[in-house]
């Protein structure tokens, strides 16, 4: 299994997709992170900037960043379809189960870096600002360690069902368009209708492991609309990691188990 | 060990959808051979050689290989290489990376890599991205990467799609150095003149059936193979037709 982990991680880290799509995060969470910043105390969505709550809103503000961590995570395993690769990789490891787990586990390793790396920048920027002003740091270290590990954690777990979802599908581009219209626009309808269910919702889960606010991270409807608590970290972290089982499992039995023609 | 089955499909029956696209093939293989295996277009060949690979599951019947199927074999790429189709690559990826890869997953070594590029002749595009590949070097990959771990059996669909004709020749002595070495070679291809002077039988499917299993020679004797080809398929040859 440790094999097979390496080889999909090598297959991770040859291919410019993954760079461009870190690249992508990083690029618009600063660009997004520094606008916030420069309308904190000035608008009512964002707090002044030496306030615990307004840094907060723009540390964990590149979280929706994860998403492309789960991009990341649907092209690993539906681009051995779109290249016609699945062929060869069913050849060297006939077990194909053992194939999507070991996928998942380089989804979930890729997705911790691009929540590692969203959060960095983010939490660059918000810094930057709040010296830039002279104020001082309202958050403890505890706090952005803990909103850093919650980016890692999410971001491998939405990595992780993203491979989930491209097994499930196998079309790459209609898994792709799943992934945004799922998290931005459905969760954000669901949740607004449905506020007891929202912080169930896979995204929202995913979000709010890594510290930011129910509906701050979708657009539509349910866009900053409170009305539910976050589920506490480890909650989320089972929820996440249960569902990708759930649906890894039932990948397994069907889609995985399809000829390779 | 020269002259027994290393290769054998039993029964091997497929449909997809209304179309039985294999039915009720049963042929071998022997140990140190090259067989052609040999069908019009939509004749079952690929399907069939998808179902010794284990990626086609057959409805009915066996495939086995060294006396197993192939997803129970240890280290199945040490045993058996294969080229399916010349598009099975990540574009994106170089071909270096892309052997690397599979020296990994083969649990080759990785020296091996420069090894199957000189052989194939592709050490000067080594560090090239496959997208820009033209066929001819797709299908020189694809047998470096079939050639990787050093197997005992090749099984090839089409090789010889898109080689030039220095290509061809290079790859007809490949498969018989292959083959002198020990090597079993099971080869489909539509270019039977070529065929004929590589391989040492032949299997001929059509509709999905097995039309004949026989030595190169016995159904050479009074016909060149593509005549023989085209009398045993139904189709007539086109000394026939000019008549």
């Amino acid at each position: 299994m440790i094999r097979q982990i390496r080889i999909e991680l090598l297959k991770l880290v040859t291919v410019r997709l993954s760079y461009g799509l870190l690249a992508v995060g990083v690029a618009l969470t600063g660009i997004f992170s520094a606008i916030e910043a420069s309308r904190a105390g000035k608008v009512s969505s964002v707090a002044p900037l030496n306030t615990y709550s307004g840094l907060s809103t723009i540390v964990t503000g590149g979280v929706w960043g994860l998403l492309l961590g789960a991009v990341l995570g649907v092209t690993i395993t539906s681009g051995e379809f779109r290249h016609q690769t699945a062929t060869l990789t069913y050849l060297a490891t006939p077990n194909r189960t053992r194939v999507l787990a070991a996928k998942m586990v380089a989804a979930a390793a890729g997705g911790a870096v691009f929540g590692l790396a969203v959060y960095l920048m983010a939490a660059g920027v918000g810094l930057g600002f709040v010296a830039a002003h002279g104020y001082p740091v309202s958050i403890g270290a505890g706090t952005f360690v803990r909103y850093g590990l919650g980016h890692v954690v999410g971001g491998a777990l939405l990595g992780c069902l993203g491979a989930v979802l491209g097994s499930l599908v196998r079309s790459q581009l209609a898994a792709v368009i799943a992934v945004f219209v799922w998290s931005i626009i459905l969760e954000s309808l669901i949740g607004g209708l449905f506020t007891s269910i929202r912080p169930y919702l896979p995204y929202t889960a995913g979000t709010t492991l890594a510290g930011t606010a129910l509906g701050a991270a979708g657009f539509g409807p349910a866009h900053g609309v409170s009305g539910a608590a976050p589920l506490p970290f480890a909650a989320a972290t089972a929820l996440l990691a249960g569902l990708a089982v759930v649906l890894a499992f039932a990948a397994a039995r069907t889609t995985v188990r399809r000829d390779v023609t | 060990m020269a002259g027994m089955a290393i290769i054998q499909a039993h029964g091997l029956t497929k449909r997809f959808g209304s179309v039985r696209a294999v039915d009720d093939l049963s042929f071998s293989v022997e140990r140190g051979s090259v067989t052609g295996f040999l069908g019009p277009n939509g004749a079952g060949k690929t399907t069939t050689l998808r179902m010794l690979l284990g990626l086609v599951t057959p409805d009915a019947g066996t495939a086995t290989i060294n006396g197993r199927v192939y997803a129970d074999l240890p280290e199945p790429l040490h045993q058996v290489g294969a080229v399916l189709e010349a598009s099975s690559f990540h574009p994106g990826r170089t071909a270096r990376s892309h052997l690397h890869i599979q020296a990994l997953a083969a649990a080759a070594d990785p020296g091996r890599v420069d090894d199957v590029l000189d052989l194939v002749q592709l050490t000067p595009a080594a560090g090239r991205r496959i997208g820009g590949f033209s066929l001819g070097m797709r299908q020189r990959l694809g047998l470096a990467t079939a050639l990787l771990a050093d197997p005992e059996i090749l099984i090839l669909d089409e090789p010889a799609n898109g080689l030039d004709p220095e290509g061809v020749r290079w790859l007809r002595g490949l498969l018989r150095g292959f083959a002198a070495e020990g090597g079993t070679v099971l080869v489909s291809s539509h270019m039977l003149a070529e065929t004929a002077q590589t391989v040492d039988s032949v299997v001929i499917v059509d509709h999905g059936r097995l039309v004949t299993q026989a030595p190169l020679a016995s159904l050479t004797a009074h016909d060149d193979l593509e005549d023989a080809f085209l009398r045993l398929t139904g189709h007539p040859s086109l000394k026939e037709a000019w008549k």
